[in-house]
């Protein structure tokens, strides 16, 4: 039986071993969407020959993953989905300067020295057309009696652009909103994705903050959901792509940014419901000029983050 | 180290010792050095210990450690209310339908944690699958201290059922029955005889189920937040997932946590050290069961009922989701869509890699912890080689080590830059991460089993002229291999399950089931994880049964 046994271990041990050590030309860390990667490294790959192999974590686990990994990183392009990132890397000076060909295109506030936007989310309201209640236009819409009970918002703490938002949003009335929301029954449920179920089974009417891809493409799967961008203003969650210093590949590395930003990269980005970096690029969706953009100091609200979500926490208790 | 028991036993003890040593003090030793040496990622040792002043002061910490407790016993109370009096009866009466009961009651293992709680919230919360079957939510409830209790209990008592019914089985009514012809009720000679002699099983389970309570992330993650209940792995996930990170910070509130499970096991081990339970001893055993007489409705009902609950309901949300081709579209027969399961079965997104990597892993790691776990137990029970104590400590160590941190500790110790050669970023880190994480399991159930043999039947096959390895071979795993082969199913269906550690460690390029999962949940397509979530359960289930039933059939494990 031992014998047996033996064998079993060393069938499982090599079968294991050999999914593992198929040596690839670049690796990317994205906190973007599984299928967006696997499509543009499988494009990428076969209109350069060179093999791209990936890892796909939300932003907070990619980053988790790059400190632990520090002493001896391995990480060639990092695709994260908070702009926040690429500024912090350019501080730390771990990034490489790059001005890739395809750029021109990409609207100077979405590019710097070190970073490029392969795409851009932006935030609205997800509200479910068969939830009956009156189609909402206004993040104040919410707090209305007709809404009790009946919002999600993604937690602040887990999510940047979420962050950003309610940041910019409390600024304009020291979270006079917020505690209107509260007032209404208005809870913080967890990330994104947390916060959108249960209103797509109809629990909940409507996310407060919800992420625009992910609602539109749930949209166009048929759920009864439908996007609003308020008129007063929202936030973007530019996602840049950067090179890291440590990169023992950084030609291969910028052409994979290149090809993230030729037109057939960023048709692949707007075949996720994203919004295109690059302004000439056609997409089924509201662009970057269809929104109004909340103003704020991304530096400064970063810098009161900690208050701002204390005071997030006291306001919708516990936590 | 000097061998001087019952047995040559250096053997056993020295392939323990070098199999914790690469798969629990490695990552546990990075841990610690990470606590005390924050800059450890960048290959620096400045400023030790300046994370903790920092970390220990977070006024939230003191609420955080008492939910955790607080959850942790709630979650141990519910769990044997519901196990311990349908574990005696299914040991000691004849049951109805006890075969289909054992299968029933084994699925909520397989059943990944989150997946369930996912689908309690789709069956419980407004407009959910309950309200629009009954027309009413049971909403208020799921989202408090009470619905994460029930929610997390009905995912962790058939650790307690199993353990119960087998310790009990072994103990037999034989004892009872000593009990009874010197005149004790059947009350008195259960509660005085039978339930004390199978406290070794019974404790290690309950402590099993205490470790995983306070080391589970996601019910308290998707529950808890609503309620406003805070406990120490989400606030570890937190430090770690939220940027700037704080890996100095979650350490050493994971080794706050590893503490909390080293003083219920430390307590465990005082209590079972005052006694002995040895009732195996080589005397023939009736293995004969009473009938239920009168209490044979009720019992049935019971274990239907728990069955319903633990089983029916997760697998049924989780099901109606899989097949619905809108969330929004809810039970309706228009709804009614095959397009998930197609999905999967046809390879999209991997799904086949996923699997196939996942049930591997799941095989490898139970093989691995079944051997470093039974030799690791022998050693400890069975010899008095120095230094025992810390073996057995050391298997109890990852027992409430969060997935997550383990992960980071595996990271932070192979990826050095002077190793010639690394498990990293190869499948093996995977294997590692889940040995670490479930090493546990096989140990305490080995442990329980050898505490209940007695000495005099290793001794008597040496007197005979077997040697330690023969009499080990021959004699003792035979008796324990009924409570290993559970374990390593157990292992098995934890492994190929595992979310935590594998989203972060995973090698680059390579899916396990759970992040799979996981993936399609976080781009909004609930109904392919689902489907994929189904499929991987049916399997899990399926996959540890034929095993067994072939194992019966050569007659290595008894019925």
């Amino acid at each position: 039986m031992l014998k047996s046994l033996k064998s079993i271990a060393l069938g499982a041990f090599s079968a294991t071993l050999l999914a593992g050590v198929a040596h690839a030309d670049i690796t990317v860390y994205t906190a973007g969407p599984q299928s967006l990667i696997d499509k543009m490294s499988e494009g990428f790959t076969k209109e350069t020959g060179i093999k791209v192999n990936v890892f796909q974590a939300t932003t907070g686990k990619v980053m988790a993953r790059i400190e632990a990994e520090a002493s001896n990183p391995a990480v060639d392009v990092l695709i994260s989905a908070s702009w926040d990132t690429a500024t912090d890397f350019e501080k730390r000076g771990w990034l490489v300067k790059y001005a890739s060909p395809n750029a021109a295109k990409v609207p100077d506030f979405l590019k710097s020295d070190y970073a490029v936007a392969q795409g851009i989310s932006a935030l609205g309201i997800a509200w479910n057309t068969k939830s009956g209640t009156p189609k909402p236009s206004e993040w104040a819409d919410l707090a209305k009696p007709e809404y009790k009970d009946m919002v999600n918002i993604p937690d602040p703490a887990q999510s940047g652009s979420s962050f950003e938002l309610t940041a910019a949003l409390a600024a304009q009335d020291n979270f006079k909103l917020f505690k209107d929301l509260k007032a209404d029954g208005a809870i913080i449920a967890g990330a994104n994705a947390e916060a959108l179920n249960p209103v797509l089974q109809g629990a909940k009417a409507a996310v407060f903050g919800a992420v625009d891809y992910i609602t539109l493409a749930a949209k166009k799967k048929g759920e009864s959901i439908d996007m609003v961008f308020p008129a007063s203003g929202t936030v973007i969650a530019p996602r840049p792509a950067m090179i890291l210093n440590w990169s023992k590949h950084q030609d291969e590395a910028k052409k994979f940014v290149d090809y993230m930003l030729s037109d057939a990269g960023q048709k692949m980005v707007a075949d996720q419901m994203l919004m295109p970096a690059r302004t000439d690029i056609p997409a089924d969706r509201p662009l970057i000029g269809d929104l109004k953009l909340l103003k704020y100091d991304t530096a400064d609200v970063y810098g009161k983050r900690k208050d701002t979500l204390k005071q997030v926490s006291d306001i919708f208790g516990g936590k | 180290m000097k061998a001087n028991g019952v047995s040559g036993s250096a053997p056993a003890a020295w392939l323990a010792i070098a199999g914790l040593a690469v798969v629990v003090a490695v990552p546990f030793a990075a841990v610690v050095l990470q606590g005390i040496f924050p800059n450890l990622g960048q290959g620096s040792f400045a400023g030790p210990f300046s994370s903790f002043i920092a970390t220990l002061n977070d006024s939230a910490l003191i609420g955080m450690a008492g939910n955790t407790i607080l959850l942790g016993a709630c979650v141990v109370l519910v769990s044997a209310l519901v196990a311990v009096p349908l574990g005696v009866f299914r040991a000691l009466y004849k049951v109805p339908l006890a075969p289909l009961f054992d299968v029933l009651l084994l699925v909520p293992f397989m059943i990944p944690p989150y997946i369930a709680t996912l689908g309690w919230i789709m069956t419980l919360q407004p407009r959910g699958y309950l309200q629009q079957i009954l027309g009413f939510n049971l909403a208020p409830f799921l989202f408090s201290l009470a619905g994460m209790t029930v929610v997390m209990a009905f995912n962790t008592f058939p650790v307690v059922y199993f353990a119960v019914s087998r310790t009990v089985e072994a103990v037999g009514a034989r004892y009872a029955d000593v009990g009874r012809v010197f005149g004790a009720t059947p009350a008195r000679a259960f509660w005085r005889i039978t339930l004390p002699l199978s406290a070794p099983g019974l404790a290690a389970s309950l402590m099993l189920v205490f470790a995983a309570a306070i080391e589970e992330y996601g019910t308290p993650a998707a529950l808890g937040r609503r309620a406003g209940f805070q406990v120490l792995v989400t606030g570890i996930d937190l430090r770690i997932t939220d940027w700037p990170i704080d890996l100095p910070g979650a350490s050493i509130m994971s080794l706050l946590l590893v503490a909390l499970s080293l003083i219920t096991f430390l307590g465990q081990r005082w209590i079972l050290a005052r006694r002995s339970y040895q009732t195996v001893n080589g005397k023939p055993q009736a293995k004969d069961k009473r009938p239920l007489g009168s209490m044979r409705v009720p019992v049935v009902i019971a274990f239907a009922v728990v069955s319903f609950l633990a089983t029916g309901v997760p697998l049924l949300s989780i099901l109606a989701t899989a097949l619905s081709r809108t969330i929004s579209g809810g039970l309706a027969i228009d709804n009614i869509s095959l397009a998930n399961f197609i999905a999967v079965f046809s390879n999209s997104a991997g799904a086949f890699g996923a699997l196939a990597t996942s049930f591997s892993l799941g095989i490898g790691t139970a093989l691995i912890t079944g051997a470093i776990g039974v030799m690791a137990a022998y050693t400890v029970v069975k010899t008095r080689i120095s230094g025992r104590v810390a073996i057995d400590v050391m298997t109890i160590l990852p027992n409430a080590l969060p997935g997550i941190v383990v992960a980071v500790g595996l990271i932070l110790a192979w990826n050095m830059p002077f190793l010639p050669a690394t498990p990293y970023n190869t499948a093996f880190i995977l294997l590692l991460a889940y040995c670490c994480i479930l090493l546990p399991q096989p140990m305490r159930y080995a442990t329980a089993a050898f505490q209940q043999i007695g000495d005099n039947l290793e001794a008597a096959a040496r007197v005979f002229g077997a040697s330690s390895f023969t009499a080990f071979r021959r004699i003792l795993l035979p008796l324990v291999f009924p409570s290993l082969a559970s374990a390593m199913l157990l292992v098995f269906a934890l492994a190929s399950r595992e979310l935590v550690a594998s989203v972060v460690v995973a090698p680059v390029g390579m899916q396990t089931i759970a992040t799979f999962i996981w993936r399609q949940f976080e781009q909004g397509s609930i109904g392919l994880g689902m489907a994929m979530a189904f499929i991987a359960i049916i399997i899990t289930t399926l996959l540890p049964l034929l095993l067994l039933a072939l194992l019966r059939r050569s007659g290595l494990v008894a019925e």
